[in-house]
């Protein structure tokens, strides 16, 4: 497990404040990164280094919480604790808000886009999961209020390539969501962490779902049975395997490799880990192993981590500290 | 004549018509040189005051006014009363005149020669005439200086007016709402009141017209002119409301509602309105109002969300019942007072009893409280709760409530120990028993958290003369010669080593009989005894400290000094003699306790005179014996340093407040056995007559060390206290200074003769001796190894010559500003100019009557600071931190108010000072600028961004203390304004999150107090 | 959550406050580093008024020195807190001015955990749950009503 992780660099992403979470554009050339001091900020390479290339100031009036890519890399959609979501378009190096999306009671806590890019999915502390419709004349109408869950959903994301939201929440469980009959409905919740589900997400195919929790571990579920478009009998999730012992405080975040398959995570107790499946373990008893990890990956909480969606090695964190900090994984012989 | 008829003429035309205004003071200073008279600028005016338009009446009233206020002095008692009816008739005219009108009835109110009865009529006309309301504030002051100057010249006038006058007075206030105006309204209200102005019917509507604005709301606009505060209108309307208690019956309802509101401010005006009001208002006046006040005053107490409320609630309560103490009983009315402290015992006696002791200490307050109000409260509240108190405490055997329940009779007893005067059976006879029993069993407990409450107790108990049997007294005695010999427990012992003292003077006989033997004993036991003595569990060493301590407790009666000094100096006897311990550290203890029994008895004569006549050739006696015996034993404990410069604080207390007489005899003896070696002044004769304490590079150069007690002796004499053979004494001393081997030889020798040198009388001898002094320095300063002993002796006799002003300071203090850029010694005379400025703590101070003028440090400051800083500038870089380390310690003694003005000219170089890499440099200036931060900040906004660097760059400083005092002035800054601090309210939050994790616990401290208070800048609920 | 004028507790339980802690000569010395211990954490929150009553969570023996334990070398604290009655309304803020207190006050490097004493509290786990959430603490402090509330507690009487 020697040297599996090299840091490659360290900015201070949000100083003076907190780094909350960070988003990678569709083709990798830009990184979008927000935080407690109410900002995004958009990163992008020059040279060897990660370079500020523009601060999105004005949006919100509190934290800026998530932040999320549209599939064509030219919008970007914030959600913030001041309740709103904004909308923000790219032109050329700037960025400007073209609409703010209110309707949640209270903090947005998640946002992001489904792979159409005609939809777009928050959840807030008001234990709701909104569904919205964006129309060609870019006019966002809310299409569906989703009131599955019974305490705030912390997260939410949409499947690589169905029209299936999965959301987390602080009620423990997870929930998916399809479209049926032209109205959105929960067709699934996955049980059995014993404390807030901060984070999810989908392997490559879509076949696999990660989920990491306050009770300290990760669970890989798996879609079983009759699983396919249009099927009328709803997919049966299955959690196959636990990683549990490995996180010592809170998981905050769990991003899974679309390119090699490798599971990164952001935990409370400052570390990053990677892990992967077994060569030849059974899909439905999947067995995972911890191939690196980073004890003092930050100074404090590691709040995200996401891999790069081109370069398959390289994986960025951010943290309480303020800071994100780029890695490159090398999987061990 | 006519010629200043005309001159006149053309005036008020140009005034009038010509709209000049100087005209105006042109008129009034002719009428004041007697160039023409009031009546004929009236006559000037005449066609002016019949003109239709109203603006120009009014511009000719203008005129007449102003000229009556610059000469109303002048007028005649007819001119005065043809102007008076004028103007009253003037009144009647348009509205736009009557300012004018108004202003000239105010120049008549101040006429001595008004006439009897006009003061009525104008007062009758403006009642009638003027709705003043609907004037403009300065006209409506204008009626109200008018009233004033009625009320202070023609009292018995107006009060023949009857209740019209207050009537009248009321219209005119009513609705006033201009600060200026009320101040003065006020003030007219309170005199009708206190001056007997009958107020008839209208004693409601005058009540009412002025507690409308109770409590006082107001906030003074920002940058007032005027001045006014809250405060000021508080105390004008609370004199108003309680001048009399007829307003009682319609203010202590409002009281209580104002009470009972919300609102903090309204709580506290309203509770120390009430104090107020009870030293005017009587029994009857409150009756009604009694269960009301007191359940207000109780929910205050009980759930207040402030201190200070609740104290002013506490002061109240007392206020009342004092009040209700003072009436006279009539045989068959009412006793208010039993029946309001009963319903205060009912309603607070059942909590002291509460086994969970829910609102124990609110109650015990109020009890206390309502006692605090005569010796009748406290006579019925104690006797009501203490035997309470006595039973509660027999059935908790918890100590924590024990020790609650005797810390609340404890209460009780101090207060009925401050109405004993005026009683002289204290109502604890019945109780007295039960009293002892307690106490004493508290004393004893097994806890030692009833210890120290059990010895206040027990002193308040002992101090009641007569009241405690003298076997009561002889146990309480015992049982503090007990705490102090054995308790673990070092505060209970503290505090029963303060009682020792504190009962002492009231019972020497007792402590000189029982609690001495036992400490002498046990100062003498050989440490070896103790070993064998495993019950102890108090190590040895505390106890010894414990019995010096107690030994200079005590000693507050002469009687008892005589017993304990002579135990004090027989156990440095016995070190000497090499009995006993010779452990230095024990003769620096007792040296300490010896000075603190002499300050005790500075101001007894006749135990100043014991103490002077025994403690002083004491010690020189055992030191000089140690000195002159053979030099080939090892140094002896008492020429020790530390050990003499102990005894210096002995010796200085003790002469200090010599008489004359005493002290020209004692210093015959004393300069006598420094300067021949003449031992006369002690009794023995056993002593070898070899002491040479000025003779240097010989084997008796330990007695040089002596001088230091010569220092203490001579230095701290009264001015007026000839000092014999003085030429030789300082020329030995000087000699002395510049030769001596050891430090503490020629550096006690420097002070000596700079404390002489400080009162020696201007004259030849002085003169000749400096003029020999600066030679001498000069020559020393050339080489090694005379350049440390001469830079010494410069410093010493430098201070002693500015404190009193010598026209030579100057030339001396520049040979020390010249001395920073020298390379060897620049360093160490830097630091020298801290001793220049900064009190000196043994000698050359007010204590020992050194000449000091006032002022001096301001005086220094002036002529110095200009030359440091300029020598800074003109500095090579290796010098420069000298300059600084010398200014940053002259301005550190400065007082704030004299550094404030010059702020701003030394600001910037302070901030270098603290770039500077000297730790003592860094240290000195942070201190001296941490009073400033807050002062100034106009002179700061320049300055803040390097300043906020800086300071935080020094939290991270390796000195400790360095640390800490940059966090403490980072604290400070939290003061300024708020806008000028947010800009760097993150980046000082985030800088701080290092010193937090300090590994110095103390800097921690003062990190997450600074870093906290950033936090609630500009954060709501701060 | 606060603002109503009847207090829950009227007449709470009141507890001696411990003495300032003594400056030991280990600690005046500039060398010697002294460890974060169990009593340097209790003193920063001693202090904390009780946001209902004028008297401090000390006082209140809301909080004790046996319920705090420090490692300084694994940077941890943790905290139990008792509230004054079973179902204090305040527990949540009470936590809450506990726990910022501490973020505000402990080097970054330390994990903080605020729990109520077990068995103290009907909501005991709902209130922990709360506390530990990271992300509702921060949108709390963002909350100027509560912040409010907060800096009172922790503003207050000083300390001495």
């Amino acid at each position: 497990m020697k040297d599996t992780l090299t840091l490659l660099s360290r900015v201070s992403a949000h100083p003076d404040s907190r780094c909350w979470f960070l988003a990678w554009n569709p083709s990798g050339t830009l990184l979008a990164s927000c935080g407690g001091d109410r900002t995004i900020r958009i990163w992008g390479k020059d040279g060897d280094n990660w370079v500020c290339k523009s601060v999105l100031g004005e949006g919100h009036q509190r934290t800026v919480r998530k932040v999320s890519w549209s599939p064509c890399g030219n919008y970007l959609a914030s959600a913030s604790f001041d309740a709103t979501t904004c909308i923000w378009m790219k032109k050329k190096e700037e960025f400007e808000c073209i609409t703010t999306l209110e309707g949640h009671e209270n903090e947005v806590k998640s946002v992001a886009w489904a792979p159409s890019g005609s939809l777009l999915a928050t959840c807030s502390r008001d234990k709701s999961v909104w569904v919205w419709e964006v129309d060609e004349e870019e006019e966002y109408e809310c299409v569906s209020v989703l009131n599955s869950h019974t305490q705030d959903v912390k997260h939410v994301v949409w499947h690589p390539n169905q029209e299936l939201l999965a959301s987390a929440s602080y009620d423990d469980s997870v929930k998916l969501y399809r479209e049926e009959e032209d109205d959105w409905v929960c067709c699934a919740t996955l049980e059995g962490h014993t404390s807030t589900v901060w984070s999810l997400a989908f392997d490559q195919t879509g076949e696999q779902l990660a989920t990491c929790s306050d009770d300290k571990t990760v669970r890989i579920w798996r879609q079983l049975g009759t699983g396919e478009q249009g099927s009328k009998s709803d997919p049966n999730w299955k959690c196959v395997c636990t990683l549990t012992g490995y996180h010592t405080r809170t998981v905050y975040d769990v991003n899974w490799n679309h390119l090699t398959g490798a599971i990164a995570t952001a935990c409370g107790d400052d570390a990053v880990r990677i892990f992967e499946e077994d060569p030849g373990s059974d899909p439905l008893q999947p067995t995972f192993s911890l191939t690196a990890h980073m004890p003092r990956a930050h100074t404090q909480d590691v709040n995200c981590v996401t891999w790069h969606p081109k370069e398959p090695n390289l994986l960025a964190s951010c943290s309480d500290d303020g800071e994100m900090a780029f890695w490159r994984y090398q999987k061990p012989e | 004549m006519a010629e200043a008829h005309s001159a006149l003429w053309g005036l008020v035309e140009e005034f009038v018509v010509g709209e000049q205004d100087s005209r105006s003071a042109e008129v009034a200073a002719g009428v004041k040189d007697g160039i023409f008279t009031v009546l004929q600028v009236v006559e000037a005016l005449g066609s002016c005051l019949a003109n239709p338009e109203p603006r120009s009446r009014a511009k000719g009233m203008q005129l007449l006014s102003r000229v009556l206020l610059e000469c109303y002095s002048r007028l005649t008692e007819k001119e005065v009363e043809v102007l008076v009816l004028f103007y009253e008739n003037r009144l009647k005219d348009h509205h736009l005149i009557t300012p004018h009108v108004l202003k000239g009835l105010m120049a008549l109110s101040m006429c001595d020669v008004l006439p009897q009865g006009l003061a009525v009529s104008v007062l009758k006309s403006v009642f009638q005439e003027v709705h003043v309301q609907s004037l403009m504030q300065i006209d409506r002051h204008t009626v109200y200086m008018i009233i004033t100057n009625f009320m202070k010249t023609r009292e018995e006038e107006l009060k023949s007016l009857g209740a019209d006058f207050t009537y009248g007075f009321i219209q005119v206030m009513d609705g006033e709402k201009d600060p200026r105006n009320l101040l003065v309204a006020f003030h007219i209200v309170q005199d009708i009141i206190t001056k007997n102005y009958a107020l008839g019917p209208f004693v409601e509507e005058l009540f009412e017209v002025t507690s409308c604005y109770f409590p006082i709301d107001f906030t003074p606009p920002p940058n007032d002119p005027h001045g006014i505060t809250r405060e000021h209108l508080i105390v004008g309307l609370r004199a108003v409301l309680v001048s009399t208690s007829r307003f009682a019956e319609f203010f202590l309802p409002l009281l209580i509602e104002k009470m009972d509101s919300d609102v903090q401010s309204a709580k506290l005006d309203s509770l120390q309105t009430l104090i107020a009001c009870c030293t005017v208002y009587g029994q009857k006046d409150l009756k009604e109002f009694l269960s009301g006040l007191w359940s207000s005053i109780r929910r205050e107490v009980f759930q207040t969300a402030s201190e200070k409320i609740e104290a002013e609630g506490l002061a109240a309560l007392q206020a009342l019942s004092a009040c209700l103490s003072r009436s006279i009983l009539s045989p068959d009315a009412e006793d208010l007072l039993d029946s309001f402290l009963n319903s205060i015992l009912q309603d607070c006696k059942h909590h002291l009893c509460e086994p969970d002791m829910k609102l124990v200490w609110p109650s015990a307050k109020l009890l206390q409280a309502a006692a605090g109000g005569s010796s009748r409260a406290c006579w019925k509240v104690t006797a009501n709760v203490l035997p309470l108190l006595l039973e509660q405490y027999n059935q908790h055997a918890q100590s924590s409530h024990r020790r609650t329940i005797l810390e609340m009779t404890l209460g009780f007893l101090k207060l009925q120990s401050r109405w004993l005067d005026e009683e002289d059976d204290n109502g604890l006879g019945n109780l007295k028993e039960a009293l002892c029993t307690m106490v004493f069993s508290a004393v004893t407990d097994s806890s030692t958290q009833l210890h120290q409450v059990a010895v206040r107790t027990l002193t308040v108990l002992a101090m009641q003369q007569g009241f405690l049997s003298s076997s009561d007294i002889d146990l309480v005695v015992d049982h503090l010669t007990r705490l102090i010999l054995q308790e673990t427990d070092s505060e209970s012992c503290m505090a029963a080593i303060e009682a020792s003292g504190t009962l002492a003077k009231v019972h020497p006989s007792v402590f000189i009989s029982r609690m001495l033997p036992q400490l002498c004993a046990n100062l003498q036991t050989e440490p070896m005894d103790i070993n064998l003595n495993e019950s102890r569990v108090v190590p040895e060493r505390f106890i010894r400290q414990r019995c010096l301590e107690a030994l200079a407790a005590v000693s507050t009666h002469q009687s008892i000094l005589k017993e304990t000094v002579p135990i004090l100096l027989d156990y440095i006897g016995r070190v000497h003699n090499g009995e006993g311990e010779t452990n230095a550290e024990n003769v620096v203890s007792i040296c300490r306790s010896l000075h603190r029994v002499a300050v005790q008895c500075q101001l007894d004569s006749e135990a100043l005179q014991f103490y002077h006549e025994i403690v002083l050739p004491s010690l020189l006696s055992l030191t000089v014996q140690a000195a002159t015996q053979d030099s080939g034993t090892s140094c002896n404990v008492l020429l020790r340093d530390d050990v003499l410069t102990a005894m210096v604080p002995v010796i200085t207390a003790a002469c200090t407040h010599l008489t004359p007489e005493l002290a020209s005899k004692s210093v015959s003896q004393v300069v006598a056995l420094f300067l021949d070696g003449d031992v006369s002044l002690f009794s023995e004769n056993n002593l070898p007559s070899n002491f040479q304490p000025f003779q240097v590079n010989g084997p008796t150069e330990l007695q040089n060390h002596l001088v230091s007690l010569l220092m203490a002796f001579v230095c701290s004499l009264p001015r007026n206290v000839e000092i014999p053979h003085l030429r030789r004494l300082l020329q030995h001393l000087l000699s002395l200074s510049l030769s001596g081997c050891s430090p503490f030889a020629y550096s006690s020798a420097s002070k000596c003769f700079a404390g002489l040198i400080n009162k020696c009388p201007q004259g030849d001898l002085l003169d000749d001796i400096l003029q020999v002094t600066a030679q001498r320095i000069d020559v020393g300063l050339v080489d090694e190894p005379s350049r440390t002993r001469a830079i010494t002796l410069l410093v010493w006799v430098t201070k002693a010559l500015v404190l009193r002003y010598h026209p030579l300071s100057g030339q001396l203090t520049n040979k020390m500003i010249g001395l920073l850029s020298d390379k060897q010694l620049g360093p160490s005379v830097a630091n020298m100019f801290s001793l220049l400025v900064s009190d000196s703590p043994d000698i050359i101070n007010k204590a020992c009557h050194a000449d000091i003028r006032i002022m001096f440090r301001q005086r220094f400051f002036t002529e110095n600071v200009p030359k440091l800083v300029q020598g800074f500038n003109s500095a090579n870089r290796d010098d420069k931190p000298n300059y600084l380390k010398a200014l940053s310690h002259v301005l550190n003694a400065l007082p704030k108010q004299v550094l404030m003005p010059e702020l701003p000219s030394l600001l910037s170089l302070l901030l270098e000072a603290l770039s500077c890499p000297d730790k003592v440099v860094q240290l000195s200036t942070l201190t001296c600028l941490e009073p400033l931060l807050q002062e100034a900040p106009e002179t700061l906004k320049v300055h803040i961004d390097g300043l906020i660097s800086k300071l935080v760059s020094l939290t991270l400083s390796p000195a400790m203390a360095v640390r800490i005092t940059a966090l403490k002035c980072i604290l400070a800054l939290t003061k300024l304004p708020l806008h000028m601090l947010l800009p760097y309210k993150q980046q000082v939050i985030r800088a701080l999150a290092k010193p937090l994790d300090d590994k110095k616990r103390l800097v921690r401290k003062e990190a997450v107090e600074t870093r906290c208070q950033w936090f609630l800048l500009g954060s709501p609920g701060s | 959550m606060v603002g109503g004028s009847q207090l829950e507790n009227a007449n709470p339980l009141i507890y001696r406050r411990a003495g300032e802690r003594q400056v030991t000569a280990q600690e005046e010395d500039e060398d010697a580093p002294d460890r974060i211990d169990d009593r340097e954490i209790f003193d920063l929150i001693r202090c904390i008024n009780d946001p209902e009553h004028p008297l401090t969570l000390e006082e209140l023996n809301v909080v004790e020195e046996i319920r705090v334990k420090v490692s300084d070398e694994e940077s941890t604290v943790s905290v139990e807190f008792t509230p004054t009655i079973p179902h204090c309304s305040m527990a949540t803020l009470i936590g809450l001015s506990i726990k910022v207190k501490l973020l505000r006050s402990l080097p970054e490097r330390f994990k903080v955990d605020v729990h109520i004493t077990p068995g103290t509290h009907a909501s005991e786990h709902a209130v922990n749950k709360q506390l530990a959430d990271k992300e509702r603490v921060a949108a709390a402090l963002e909350n100027s009503h509560l912040l409010e509330v907060v800096n009172q507690c922790l503003s207050g009487r000083s300390s001495a």
